[in-house]
This record gives C-alpha cells, structure tokens and sequence, in this order.
C-alpha cells in the first residue's frame, strides 16, 4: 500500500513538537525520560527494520544481530577507562555494521521469502550464541561499559550523555533525523528501484536492473541504522547483553513494525509507541499481562489492516 | 509481403541447436534460428510449442539446456539475466507483466531510469530530472496511452495493459522487442493500433513477434516461422509458409483451420 505523505506530515507535527516540549513537564521526573528515551531507541530500530520489510520486501528475523552488534563493537573497539568521541564513534560503528551486513547480505539476499526468513534467523542464532557462551564477553551477563562518550564537536559540547535530558534530546534528534533520511531515500532514485523490486522483482530484472546490488544496498543501511540503535541503548544502559541479541528482539520489533502499518517509515514510531505503552500499562495491572497484550495485539492488527497509520489515513481521508 | 533481402541485413540474434527440457519434457528441442536487425519475425504455432519458452531463453529469463544465443557476433546465454536487457534486448511476457500500484507514467520511468544513471543515488529525488519524465511521457504517446499517464496501472483496462507493457519495452530504448502475444485479450481497435504500431517500429528494430491472430501475423511478417512440440517446422517469407504443405498438415492435425 503506498501511503500518503499527509497524514505522514501530520504525525511528524504532531509527535516531534510534543515530544520535544515534553522533558519541560517532566524535568522531576528522569524515570519518565528515561523511559520515553528508551523507546524512542527502540522506535529507531524497528524503523530500520520496517525499511526493509515494509519496503523492500526483504523479511528478516534476524534484525537484532545489528542491533546488539551495535552494542558490542562499542565494547570492542572503545577503549575501558578513556571517553571516547561520540560522533567518531558512530561513525565507525555505522562503518564496521555496514561492512558486517555487506557480508552476511551476499550470503543471505541469494535467499528469499520464508528461506531468507530462517537464514536471517540462523545468523542471529549464531551470533547469539557466540556471544552468550563466551567469557570474554561477559557470556550470559554481557559487559559494562564504564565510560560514555563525550560529544564535543570542534571544541564545542552540546550534550552531556550521563544527562537524561540531553540524552533523551540526543535520541530525539537521532530518530528526527532517521525519519527524514527515510523519507528522502524513499523518494530517491534509489527508491524507485526498491519500490519497483518489491513489486515485481522479475519485471525489474526484465528491465535490466541487477535487483540483488539494490537489495544488498538497502540490507547494509538498514543495518547500519540498527547497529546505531543498539549503540545508544548500550549507552544508556551503560551495558551490553546478549538479550539485545534474542530472536525476540527481532520478533517484537518485526509486531511493532506491523502494527504501526508496515512499510510506511513513521508507522514505526507509533507501532513502537503504542506496544511499550501497552506493554508499560498491562505490566502494572496484572500478573498475566503477556496473554493479554498478545490478545490485544492480535485484535489491533486484525481491525488494522495497514497498521494504526493505515487507519489515521482511512480516519483522515474519510473526513476531506 | 516480399523482403528484399539486401546484403546491410545484419543479423541482430542468433540461436543455434537451442534446447530446454523441463525433466522429460522438451519444450524446446533444437531450434535454430536468425533473427535481422530492422524486420519482424513472427513466430507461430499450436499452444504448447514452445514459442513462450523460446522468448523466455532469449531474454534471459531462462537458461538454455543446451544450444548457443548470439547477440550481434558473441554468444550470451551463459550471462545474468539482467544483463539481457543491458545489451537491448527487451521484452514483453505473455501474461502482463506491470508494476500495478504505480502510475502509468511512474511504470515507464522505472523503464527510463536505468540507463539515465544515478540509480544509486540514495538522495536525489526521482523526480529531479525533467528528460526522464519526458522520455516516459513519449513511450507513452507512441503506444496511444498519453491520456492515462497519471492513472494507476491496475486501473486502466486489460488491453491497455497490453500497450502499457509495450511502452515500458519502449522506453528501455531496445534494439531487440521480443513481444509475447501483445494482442491477445485486445478489443478490436486496440489492435489495430498496436499493429500500426509494428509496422512503423519494424523499421527501427528487431522485433521478434509472438501473436494468435493470424491476420496481424500475416500482415506485419517479414519472416515466419512455423514451431510444433518444441521444434521449427519451417521459416521464410509469409507466402513461403503459407503454401507448405507440412504446415497445413501440422495445423490441420490440430484441428486449427487457420489457413
Ligand atoms: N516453467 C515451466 N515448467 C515446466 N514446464 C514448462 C514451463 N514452461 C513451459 N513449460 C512447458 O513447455 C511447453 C511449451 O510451453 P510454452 O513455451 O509456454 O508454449 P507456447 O507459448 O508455444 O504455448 C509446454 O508443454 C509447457 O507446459
Ligand atoms: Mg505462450
């Protein structure tokens, strides 16, 4: 389903002004903060993911091993005691990710349908269990990370990492900034080859385009923007685990995405919102809040065709 | 219906012994064939014989079991299927093959962009180039579709489909138009502007035309050739093969009065 770009504009109004005010009300409250930070982490990584789902077509459940891969490399490559730039940091990070997927998408996109599905997942697995069964890095109980990174910028510092606020503004800017380059990635040129690909891939061979390069292409950004989401939970966790690294992960986010209205980029965003909203509400009711989320869950995707944006849209088309 | 055969004829496509079994089934055996730059070479024959397959091998679409496909000189059937189309050789398939959510001009554009460049290019906007639109836009005239250009594809109608799939072949800006019974499933009308479209595109390319209706085969044949159960029965001019007594037989054993 293509959809359209009105109600998309509507939402970012909507959600960023107020989420950027939002800290104001809750300057007492760091807990809240955090949690808004977190999930907003979070809402950047199924972002990623609904890229790739959504969008080009490429089901994976094997997502979560950029996301904690994010984590671990900082753990590898930064050094113990020494803050470290975290600009450059990134930058290295979203590098080294890249070229991981590059890899392991040559082997996997030579797949597809339910084939890539389990391939995606038997690379997770194995990352899982390298890392869960290894005492170097901290096995079950994965690694701190004892000192976060400084932010300056010639000289100049805008956040203070060990600041909920700033980190939550950091998050902020992160997600506003994936958002936008989601948005103009969509309607690139680029773009227009993965849209015509998840169409119909034989008609775009047929075309002369070699539809596999596109499909690593957009393996390896998604990727990338995966391990960054798993950079800033290692930082503001303080550590990494191979929890980061589950299946489950992968699954959740893969629900969020599809709830959200899957291929439509700030679907994300609200699927992610509304799941840990749930999520944050039913844990605080019931013992058995899993079978009820999981109820209601299904219930929501079932009344929403294309996901909670699918429905915005119908609501709002319905009104002009 | 006379081709003045002059010794400029290039042959633009050559197969030679090809073959394709699907386990004991040869829906291809043997068949080889020229195909000259600048004529219409139709292809008939009963359904089954081949005709789809044989398309199907010289787009790349599949791969030979056995046999050669030269392209201008070199053989290609061992290169990637995308690189078919690279080298101009475009097609269209028997059952249509459109991007159905996209605008008729957007499904035209896709066609156009692949040779324009920046197909990398994760920032600038597809709509950023102007020759691009306006190359779709022509592809579109050529076959009669400029009224629908900002219609979604799945709802133009069947036959316009048809001519949608001819104008994104088109707008690669082929050499080679291999063309999968582009009529069938057209009203009347439609027809009869896709075979004056032939006819002006013959001059230009080499078109390899697989089609039912007999009379646009006839009338738009420089060459023809005959196939039955996956083998050539007979190629020439469209006279030639009309007064071929094994073409009669094999039609007429078919219970196919066409001739
Ligand atoms: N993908 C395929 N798998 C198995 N058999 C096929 C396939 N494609 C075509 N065939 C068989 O090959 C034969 C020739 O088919 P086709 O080339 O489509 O004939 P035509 O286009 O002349 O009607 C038929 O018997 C058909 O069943
Ligand atoms: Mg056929």
């Amino acid at each position: 389903m293509l959809f359209n770009k009105r109600t998309e504009r509507y939402f970012i109004w909507l959600f960023f002004p107020l989420a950027l005010l939002l800290p104001l009300f809750l300057e007492q409250n760091t807990f809240y903060v955090s949690k808004l930070t977190s999930v907003m982490i979070f809402a950047l990584f199924v972002m990623s993911l609904d890229y790739l789902v959504g969008r080009c077509g490429l089901i994976t459940l094997g997502h979560a091993m950029f996301y904690g891969l994010g984590g671990y490399l900082f753990w590898m490559i930064a050094p113990e005691y020494e803050a470290v730039n975290f600009w450059v940091y990134t930058f290295y990070i979203c590098m080294i990710a890249a070229a991981v997927a590059l890899v392991i998408g040559f082997l996997v996109l030579r797949t597809s349908g339910i084939y890539m599905i389990m391939i995606t997942l038997a690379f997770a697995q194995m990352t899982f269990y390298f890392f869960s069964d290894s005492i170097e890095f901290g096995g079950n109980d994965g690694l701190f990370i004892y000192v976060k990174p400084e932010t300056s910028i010639f000289g100049l510092s805008f956040f203070d990492l060990d600041n909920p606020t700033h980190f939550y503004y950091l998050c902020l800017l992160s997600l506003f900034n994936t958002l936008v380059f989601f948005r103009l990635l969509i309607r690139s040129r680029f773009g227009r080859v993965v849209d015509a690909i998840h169409e119909n891939p034989g008609r775009t061979t047929a075309l002369g385009y070699n539809i596999f390069l596109f499909r690593l292409m957009s393996y390896v950004i998604a990727s990338a923007l995966g391990a960054y989401a798993g950079y800033l939970f290692t930082l503001q966790y303080g550590f990494v685990n191979p929890s980061m690294l589950a299946w489950t992960t992968s699954g959740s986010a893969l629900v969020m995405s599809i709830l959200g209205g899957m291929g439509s980029i700030y679907g994300a965003v609200l699927g992610t919102f509304v799941y840990e909203g749930l999520h944050y509400s039913l844990e605080h009711l019931t013992e058995h809040w899993l079978l009820f989320m999981g109820a209601l869950i299904i219930a929501m995707v079932m009344l929403f065709k294309n996901g909670i944006a699918g429905y915005m849209e119908k609501l709002l088309e319905k009104r002009v | 219906m006379n081709t003045q055969v002059s010794l400029d004829i290039q042959v633009m496509l050559e197969t030679q012994g090809l073959c394709k079994y699907w386990g004991g089934l040869k829906a291809l055996d043997g068949v080889s064939l020229q195909f000259y730059d600048k004529q219409l070479h139709g292809i008939v024959g009963p359904n089954g014989a081949g005709k789809s397959t044989l398309l199907n091998l010289l787009c790349g679409h599949y791969k030979p079991t056995h046999g050669r496909i030269m392209h201008k000189g070199e053989a290609i059937e061992a290169i990637k299927p995308h690189a078919f189309a690279r080298r101009g050789i475009g097609r269209s398939f028997q059952k249509t093959n459109i991007y159905p959510g996209a605008s008729c001009l957007e499904n035209c554009c896709v066609a156009v962009q692949r040779r324009m460049g920046g197909n990398f290019n994760l920032l600038r906007s597809r709509y950023s180039q102007k020759v691009l639109d306006e190359i779709a836009s022509d592809a579109l005239d050529k076959v009669g579709l400029g009224a629908r250009r900002d219609q979604i594809a799945a709802q133009i109608s069947y036959g316009e489909q048809r001519q949608l799939e001819i104008a994104m072949v088109l707008a690669t800006a082929p050499q080679v138009l291999l063309l999968d019974e582009p009529m069938a499933g057209m009203g009347h009308e439609e027809s009869q502007l896709i075979i004056e479209l032939l006819n002006r595109l013959k001059r230009e390319y080499c078109i390899v035309l697989v089609e039912h209706d007999m009379d646009a085969v006839f009338e738009l044949s420089d060459q023809l050739t005959v196939m039955v159960d996956g083998q050539h029965l007979t190629t020439g001019t469209v006279s030639q093969v009309r007064d071929n007594p094994r073409v009669k037989e094999a039609y007429l054993g078919q219970g196919d009065e066409v001739f």
